[in-house]
């Protein structure tokens, strides 16, 4: 029992990191029904632009957040203006295949970059912090405290906002927005940035306790998916949701069943729900 | 085709005799794996690119096909020529089972479940001791040398046996381009809802096109682990293997016969060449190229290299003599007492809104019925519940006497019930006269018959006839997406009526069209009554009504308030208020 309720609170933990990876999928997929296979790929070069800063600049990665979540930003944006802009309203196969295509110039262009080895940022002497009588490390804890903070200020934004209110303007009807004077191109640009400084922010309070290689995106792109569509695709608290019950489910059946198939737990929920409940567990339209 | 016959014979020979007169081992090698993963590629393209449901999850099917011969072989003794098609059923019905329920929801479920799908099958194999769990399968050597194993210990063989699948897989796919399968299945990648409403079984064509490139898939995997003697999931279940085949496949060009073969030569020749040159620290900058092509081309040219060296084919004109478009109006014949589409107490709500209260309604064998009513009446909604768009909360309706209310679109097509959409909805990337055929009578078509023969000559003809009477026949050859938007309107009038259903229903027909076109339209929709076709035609145009229907419904609130002859209803004081608010 012991083992179990120290599962569920890692898990916890765990599925917090992930709706915060999640987050930026989930938003420019809500706000443009655009899906983003590249997303996984800024984690990754987050993970790595936080590591540079730690090794060459010994910048401590919770310091390095505020200058790589910014650069990352500019990234989505740019994204955006060079490709996706072009996208928007092609078929469904040319938006699948051009972020396709953006995935592989940048895995493999960090191939190219920093090499097949993997990489960590060691910082030695770090604590734990009892949560609920379980101790759990220091990173951990801070990543998954920074993800409910980023949650809390998105969903402050959108609600509170005008800025934000366009924003869901934009993504409810493109064309009634426009006729309404709001700049949805902007909203859309914003949206990436957003999508994109999110997913970096994540990588910045990852790499203290998991390391990067150029292929991490494939499994964060499925937990990311999995999280989106567990918790209904196009709600920022879906992502929220459907991380949590990723968490859960690979921490407690991996510890309950066995730990190598963990993941297979993962997926095969992901796939049980987008065939019973496609629309998620938030979601109230499928098709 | 004699001249296209011509140089794939010749480039067939060449390859073919390559082995004779290069020993270069490497090249063998590289070639091998050309055919392949081109063998995978072009399996993809099957369902990728004709059905346009994109699998990034091939790799589980070469996988599984890689799986079953070696364990097949290794474990039971059991040869290849067996173990092959033993492994590409397997594939074929855990594809089935995937495809089965994701088909049913958007495209990007279906991507999204192929990916979790090898993700699930590489952890499984990974982790079963009955395949060997993480040291993999090995394959017995004692069994080499003999045609009856398919296994070598020289590279000509098995490039020849390569070769041979990559043929298959190039001539399975040629053989669906070719006739009626190739053509529905680009209808239901371009327009699924306008493919359904045509007749076509869109979900059995995808499942069709998935079971057939697993299968292939799976062949072209166990060839590999013959190849290769030894098979782990990291060698045969990579995600590697799923994004070549897709990179392949997208960059030769998608959705044509020749672009994976182009693609497979291109990208895996870089690929293996780079990682000879460049080793393992530059093997990843041909990806770079990879996907910056990918990018490109889905920006600027969707059909790959492929699109950018055709050059547009010019196709030899058929003459047949035709009905010829400036004839006298027939003139107007009188529909019969005989009801053929009874609509009973339909109702249909969204939410809290009514929008269909309960509607009855006798459409008569012959006539033109106009639905007529103020926005928001309920017309296109009662439309969506007779053709199995929306599903009614209640009511009953039968065509000829048997019931199509609550049957799937392409049954109610089936069932004899056609319909055009508001708007255009026509595919644009197909021909003219490949959009015309596919409004073929589907009901008795069987899948071997769509795949392996084309259009029967009676269809054909009726097709020309009507093209010539709509004055699209010298634009036959054209993508329909390049008329104008009145010529898209009357060809999708000619995809509905190409089967010649009971009763067509028509969601406003002249709108948006300028008035000559209007006119045309009308006169048309008037000779195909004249000889024999029932409508029901949802118009504004009141104008255009009174010139073209027999008898008009009134619709309003949800309800048909009044039915009778155009004149009358036109008169009816509550028909005055409800619509001009007098």
């Amino acid at each position: 029992m012991e083992l179990v309720w120290q599962a569920a609170v890692s898990g916890v933990v765990l599925g917090l990191v992930y709706a915060l990876v999640a987050l930026g999928l989930s938003l420019v997929w809500g706000v443009m029904d655009v899906v983003n296979l590249a997303h996984a790929e800024y984690l990754m070069l987050a993970m790595y632009a936080t590591y540079w800063l730690w090794a060459l600049g010994k910048l401590d990665p919770t310091l390095a957040a505020p200058v790589v979540v910014p650069v990352f930003f500019g990234l989505g944006w740019l994204t955006y203006q060079l490709l996706v802009r072009r996208i928007v309203r092609a078929p469904l196969a040319a938006q699948i295949f051009a972020t396709f295509g953006l995935l592989f110039i940048l895995r493999y262009g960090a191939f190219a970059a920093f090499g097949p080895n993997v990489y960590g940022v060691w910082r030695p002497g770090e604590g734990t912090v009892a949560v609920l009588g379980v101790p759990v490390a220091t990173s951990k804890v801070v990543a998954a405290a920074v993800s409910l903070a980023a949650f809390g200020l998105l969903a402050g934004f959108l609600r509170y906002t005008k800025t934000g209110k366009a924003l869901q303007a934009a993504a409810q009807n493109r064309d009634v927005a426009l006729a309404l004077g709001i700049p949805v191109d902007r909203m859309y640009a914003l949206s990436w940035g957003v999508g994109v400084a999110s997913v970096a922010l994540a990588g910045a309070f990852l790499i203290p306790f998991y390391q990067v290689s150029p292929t991490i995106g494939d499994a964060f792109l499925l937990l990311a998916f999995a999280s989106v569509v567990l918790g209904g695709f196009g709600r920022v608290d879906g992502a929220l949701v459907g991380g949590l019950c990723i968490g859960l489910l690979e921490n407690l059946l991996g510890t309950l069943i066995s730990p190598t198939f963990k993941f297979l737990f993962v997926f095969a929920a992901f796939v049980a729900m987008l065939l019973v409940r496609p629309q998620g567990l938030l979601g109230d339209g499928g098709r | 085709m004699s001249r296209t016959g011509l140089w794939v014979g010749l480039g067939l020979a060449a390859l073919a005799s390559l082995p004779a007169w290069v020993q270069d081992s490497f090249l063998l090698n590289a070639m091998i794996h050309v055919f392949l993963l081109g063998a995978a590629a072009q399996a993809w393209n099957l369902v990728g690119g004709y059905a346009g449901q994109v699998s990034f999850g091939h790799a589980a099917f070469f996988g599984i096909g890689a799986y079953t011969a070696a364990w097949l072989l290794s474990r039971h003794g059991v040869t290849p020529w067996v173990g092959l098609w033993v492994g590409a059923a397997v594939a074929a019905g855990v594809s089935l089972l995937v495809g089965y329920p994701t088909f049913s929801l958007r495209r990007h479920f279906f991507a999204l479940a192929t990916l979790a799908l090898a993700e699930i099958a590489r952890i499984s194999f990974l982790n079963w001791e009955v395949v060997g769990a993480a040291i993999g399968l090995y394959l017995p050597l004692e069994y080499r040398n003999r045609l009856a194993y398919l296994m070598w210990d020289s590279k000509p063989p098995y490039y020849w046996t390569a070769l041979t699948v990559f043929v298959l897989a190039t001539a399975v796919v040629w053989v669906v381009d070719r006739h009626r399968a190739g053509r529905y299945l680009r209808a239901v990648d371009q327009d699924e809802d306008a493919a359904e409403m045509l007749g076509i079984p869109t979900r059995r064509y995808k499942l069709y096109a998935m079971g057939l490139s697993a299968s292939l898939t799976a062949v072209s995997g166990g060839v590999y682990a013959l190849y290769v003697l030894y098979i782990d999931p990291y060698n045969v279940m990579a995600s590697r293997i799923s994004l070549l085949v897709v990179v392949i496949a997208l960059i030769g060009g998608r959705g044509t016969v020749w672009g994976p073969v182009l693609g497979a030569f291109f990208i895996v020749l870089l690929n293996e060449y780079t990682r000879a040159w460049l080793g393992g620290r530059g093997a990843g900058t041909d990806f770079i190229l990879f996907g910056l092509l990918v990018v490109l081309l889905s920006l600027y040219q969707p059909r790959g290299l492929v699109g950018l060296l055709a050059r547009p084919l010019r196709q030899p004109q058929v003459a047949v003599a035709g009905a010829g478009g400036d004839e006298e109006e027939p003139p107007r014949t009188l529909p019969t007492e005989e009801v053929v589409l009874r609509v009973r107490g339909v109702q249909k709500s969204f939410g809290g809104v009514r929008a269909v209260r309960g509607v009855d309604l006798e459409v008569r064998r012959g006539e033109i019925l106009g639905l007529v009513g103020p926005n928001g009446a309920g017309k296109s909604t009662l439309f969506d519940c007779l053709t199995g768009f929306a599903r009614p909360d209640g009511g009953e309706a039968s065509l000829g006497g048997a019931r199509v209310l609550g049957l799937p679109p392409h049954r109610v097509a089936w069932a004899g019930l056609g319909r055009t959409f508001q708007g255009i909805r026509v595919f644009p990337d197909l021909s003219v006269w490949d959009n015309v055929l596919c409004g073929a009578e589907h009901s008795r078509e069987g899948l071997w018959e769509s795949t392996l023969g084309e259009a029967p000559e009676p269809l054909r003809r009726r097709a020309e006839a009507l093209l010539r009477s709509f004055g699209l026949w010298e634009h036959r050859h054209r993508p329909a997406g390049q008329l104008s938007y009145g010529q898209q309107k009357l060809l999708s009038l000619a995809m509905a009526v190409l089967r010649q259903p009971q009763v067509v229903l028509l969601d406003e027909p002249a709108a948006g069209v300028n008035p000559v076109l209007v006119e045309e339209i009308g006169r048309q929709i008037r000779a195909l009554n004249a000889a024999g076709l029932t409508f029901v035609v949802i118009e504004h145009n009141m104008e255009f009504v009174m010139r073209t229907c027999h008898r008009v419904a009134f619709m309003a609130e949800g309800r048909v308030v009044t039915v009778g002859r155009p004149e009358e209803v036109q008169r009816d004081p509550r028909v005055l208020e409800l619509y001009y608010g007098r």
